[in-house]
C-alpha cells in the first residue's frame, strides 16, 4: 500500500507525549496524522483535514470527547463519512451503550497498546470506502 | 520586566519544583480570600493552580479567574473533583499527586490554551455547533429561527400566514426498539418527503413554503400567498395534508417496511396567522406554531379515542391474528422455533406496539393478552415438529393476572414454550416475580429475556431471572458488521450467556453481513428478515408431526 492509500487520521488527546507517540507510530507506517489537543482544536483540524478516521480521547478539558464526537458524526458534511475510535476504557455494559449513542465507531483501551491501536485502525480502515 | 507569577492555594514540593521548571517563574502561595485579592490586584500572575476540595472555594476561585482572563489548572484529589474541574471548563487538570514535569507541561498548556488562539478555536467550534443548531444535518432542513428570519419580510407584506404543524407520533419507540441508526435514517426519507411533495404540489400555488425541522421530530411548514394571491383555503389545506400524510407513509413503507410505517402515525394541525404590527413578529408566529401544535394534538386525542373504541370491539371479537416468525440455529439453518407475534385485523391495530399500547391505556392489556396467548397456542397446535419451540411474549403485567397462570396456559406439553419477557418493562416487585417465574418453570415452561441488552437491566439483573435465552436487543444487531462496539457487546453477551448455560438470539438480522457477524461472534440462534419474514406455519406431514402437540 502506497502512502496516498492509507486514510488521514486526526488523532485527538490533551497529553502531548500521547499524540507525539501516536503520530510517530501510525506515520512510520504511512498514516498522514494531524494531532489536536482539545476538542475546540479537533473541530477546526476535522473541517480543515477531513480525516477518514478519528482517534479521540475522552477525558479532555472543555468539550470533552462524547460531545466532540457528537458534534463530528453530525457534522451535515463529513459526519457520514468518518469513522470514530474512542480512547477510553469503556468497563461497563452502560458505557459501551453511552458511546453508541454519540454515534462511536469503535473503542481502544486506555492506556493503550500501540499494537492494539494500529489494529483498530486497520479493521476501521478495512472498512472505509476504497480511496485507491 | 517583572518575573511571571504562578499562584496557588497549596504547596508541596512537587509545584516548587515545576515552578523552578518553568525557567524564572515566581511561586506564590496565597489561601482564602488572600487568593481571591491577588487574582484581581497582582497584574503578574500568569496562571493560578488550585488543589482545592471545596466546591465553593473552587467556584469563587473560576468566577475570580475568568474575570481577569486568567487560566486556571486543577490538581484534582480525586474523580470527583475532576468532574468538577471538567464543568467549571478548567484550562488543565491533573491528577494530584503528579510529577513536577507534568505540572510544569500542564502549566504550559494552561497558557495556551487560555490565550487568544484558543479563544479563536473555541468560537470557531461553537460555530460548528451553531450550524447545527439552525438547520438539520439529516434532513438539511432549516429550524426556526433561520425560518422566521426568512419569512420575516414575506409576512409584513403579504399580512398573513398559515402555518402547518406536523406531529410524528412514535419516532421516539423507533430509537428504543431499532436504535438511533435507524431512526435517522426515517427521518431523512420523511423530510425528503416533504421536499419532493412541496415541490409537486400545486394546491399551494405559487406561495412562498418554507419548510422547518423543530429538531426534535416535528416539521412546521409556513405558507405565504403570493401577491395578489389568496391563501389556501381550509378544504384545500385539509386535502394537501392528506396527500402528503400518504406520500409520507408510502415513502416510509417502501424504505424501510411495513413494520416500521405501521408503527407511527401523522397529525397535523393548522392555524392562521395575520399580520400585527403591534405585537412583536417573533411573538405571533411562535403562537401560531402553539395553535397549530394544539391542533394537531387534538386530532391525535380524538384519533386515539378511535383507536380505544377498536381496541374494545377487537378484543370482544377476537380480531387478532398471530404470525410465526422462525428461530433457525445457525449451525444447520434448521427451524428452532417460532416466536408468535400478534397483529389486529382493524387497520388502525396492524402494529402490535401500537396495539398493546392503546391496551395499556384502556386498561385492556390483561384481556388483550390471554386472546393472543390463546390465539398463539391455538394456531400451532399439531403442527410444531419434533422438538421445536413455541416462543410466547408475555408482559410482565400479566404475572399479576390471576387467569394467568401455569395451570390456566392451555399446553400439553410445556417444555415447547418458551415465555418471553422484556427487559424493557420495569419489574416491580421482584422476589413476588421471581416466585411466579419458578411455578412455571416447575412446570417445564422456559423463559427468555427479550430486548436484553437495551439498557434497561444490567447483566446481573438479567441472570436474575436464570433465562434459558437471552434474545439480544435489535438496536445491537442493526449494522453490527461495521460497528465494533455492537461487536464486543454481543460477544460479551455471548461470553456471559455459555458461563450461564443459557443461549444467545439474535433478533433483527437483516443482512448477509449482519448474520456473517453475529455467526462469527459466536451466536447460536437468529431471526430476522434476512432468513424469514413472519408468516403462517408451514403444514405438517403426518411423520413429521411431534408425538405431544403442544
Amino acid at each position: 500500500m502506497t502512502n496516498q492509500a492509507r486514510p488521514a487520521i486526526l488523532v485527538v488527546d490533551d497529553n502531548f507525549d500521547n499524540t507525539e507517540i501516536i503520530r510517530d507510530y501510525l506515520g512510520v507506517r504511512g498514516y498522514p496524522v494531524t494531532v489536536a489537543h482539545n476538542g475546540d482544536q479537533a473541530l477546526v483540524e476535522f473541517e480543515r483535514v477531513r480525516p477518514a478516521i478519528v482517534l479521540l480521547d475522552v477525558m479532555m478539558p472543555g468539550r470533552d470527547g462524547w460531545e466532540v464526537c457528537r458534534l463530528m458524526k453530525q457534522h451535515a458534511e463529513l459526519g457520514r463519512l468518518v469513522r470514530i475510535i474512542m480512547v477510553t476504557a469503556l468497563d461497563e455494559w452502560d458505557d459501551k451503550r453511552l458511546a453508541l449513542q454519540t454515534g462511536a465507531d469503535d473503542y481502544v483501551e486506555k492506556p493503550f497498546d500501540l499494537g492494539r491501536l494500529a489494529e483498530t485502525v486497520e479493521r476501521n480502515t478495512a472498512l472505509l470506502p476504497s480511496i485507491g | 520586566m517583572r518575573n511571571p507569577v504562578l499562584l496557588t492555594d497549596s504547596v508541596d514540593a512537587a509545584i516548587v519544583e515545576a515552578a523552578a521548571l518553568l525557567d524564572s517563574w515566581e511561586l506564590l502561595v496565597r489561601d482564602g480570600a488572600a487568593l481571591l485579592d491577588e487574582i484581581d490586584s497582582n497584574g503578574d500572575v500568569r496562571v493560578v493552580l488550585t488543589t482545592t476540595t471545596n466546591p465553593n472555594a473552587l467556584r469563587d476561585l473560576f468566577e475570580h479567574a475568568r474575570s481577569r482572563s486568567l487560566p486556571v489548572l486543577v490538581g484534582c484529589a480525586d474523580e470527583t473533583m475532576r468532574r468538577r474541574a471538567v464543568e467549571l471548563r478548567a484550562d488543565d487538570w491533573y491528577r494530584d499527586p503528579a510529577p513536577a514535569d507534568e505540572i510544569a507541561a500542564r502549566v504550559r498548556t494552561a497558557i495556551v490554551r487560555a490565550s487568544q488562539s484558543g479563544r479563536l478555536l473555541a468560537e470557531h467550534a461553537d460555530r460548528v455547533e451553531y450550524e447545527q443548531m439552525l438547520f438539520d444535518s439529516l434532513s438539511g432542513l432549516p429550524t426556526l429561527p433561520v425560518v422566521i428570519e426568512r419569512s420575516r419580510a414575506l409576512i409584513k407584506e403579504r399580512g398573513e400566514l398559515v402555518v402547518l404543524y406536523f406531529n410524528f407520533v412514535r419516532y421516539s419507540k423507533i430509537e428504543e426498539i431499532y436504535g438511533w441508526e435507524k431512526l435517522d435514517a426515517v427521518l431523512e426519507t420523511t423530510a425528503g418527503a416533504v421536499r419532493d411533495f412541496l415541490t409537486r404540489s400545486s394546491s399551494l400555488g405559487t406561495s412562498r413554503v418554507m419548510v422547518s425541522f423543530t429538531h426534535d421530530d416535528d416539521f412546521v411548514l409556513f405558507h405565504v400567498p403570493s401577491a395578489g394571491e389568496a391563501v389556501a383555503t381550509e378544504v384545500e389545506v385539509t386535502a394537501l395534508l392528506r396527500d402528503l400524510e400518504g406520500e409520507m407513509s408510502r415513502r416510509i413503507e417502501a424504505a424501510h417496511g411495513e413494520e416500521i410505517s405501521a408503527l407511527f402515525d401523522i397529525y397535523a394541525g393548522r392555524a392562521h396567522v395575520y399580520y400585527n404590527p403591534k405585537v412583536r413578529l417573533q411573538r405571533q408566529i411562535y403562537r401560531g406554531i402553539r395553535e397549530a401544535a394544539s391542533a394537531a394534538k387534538s386530532i391525535e386525542e380524538r384519533e386515539r379515542g378511535r383507536k380505544v373504541d377498536d381496541l374494545r370491539v377487537s378484543v370482544r371479537d377476537g380480531l387478532v391474528d398471530i404470525e410465526y416468525h422462525p428461530i433457525v440455529l445457525v449451525s444447520t439453518g434448521e427451524t428452532y422455533g417460532y416466536e408468535a407475534l400478534a397483529r389486529g385485523r382493524m387497520r388502525s391495530l396492524r402494529s402490535p406496539e401500537v396495539m398493546f399500547e392503546v391496551a395499556a391505556e384502556a386498561d385492556l392489556l390483561w384481556e388483550l393478552g390471554r386472546l393472543c396467548r390463546h390465539r398463539a397456542i391455538e394456531g400451532v397446535r399439531d403442527k410444531l415438529r419434533e422438538g421445536q419451540l413455541l416462543f410466547l411474549n408475555v408482559d410482565p403485567h400479566d404475572f399479576a393476572d390471576p387467569a394467568f397462570t401455569e395451570d390456566t396456559l392451555d399446553v400439553s406439553e410445556p417444555r415447547c414454550v418458551v415465555i418471553e419477557i422484556t427487559e424493557r418493562t420495569a419489574i416491580k416487585d421482584y422476589p413476588k416475580f421471581r416466585e411466579r417465574l419458578r411455578a412455571f418453570r416447575e412446570r417445564g415452561f422456559r423463559f427468555a429475556v427479550d430486548d436484553a441488552g437495551s439498557g434497561y437491566a444490567g447483566l446481573g439483573s438479567i441472570a436474575n431471572l436464570e433465562p434459558d435465552f437471552i434474545k439480544l436487543d435489535m438496536s445491537l444487531i442493526n449494522g453490527i458488521d461495521v460497528n465494533f462496539i455492537k461487536q464486543n457487546l454481543v460477544e460479551t453477551m455471548v461470553r456471559f450467556a455459555n458461563d450461564h448455560g443459557t443461549m444467545v438470539i439474535a433478533e433483527g438480522v437483516e443482512t448477509a453481513e449482519e448474520f456473517e457477524t453475529v455467526k462469527g461472534l459466536g451466536v447460536e440462534l437468529v431471526q430476522g428478515f434476512f432468513l424469514h419474514r413472519p408468516g403462517g406455519l408451514p403444514a405438517l406431514t403426518g411423520a413429521a408431526r411431534s408425538a405431544h402437540g403442544t
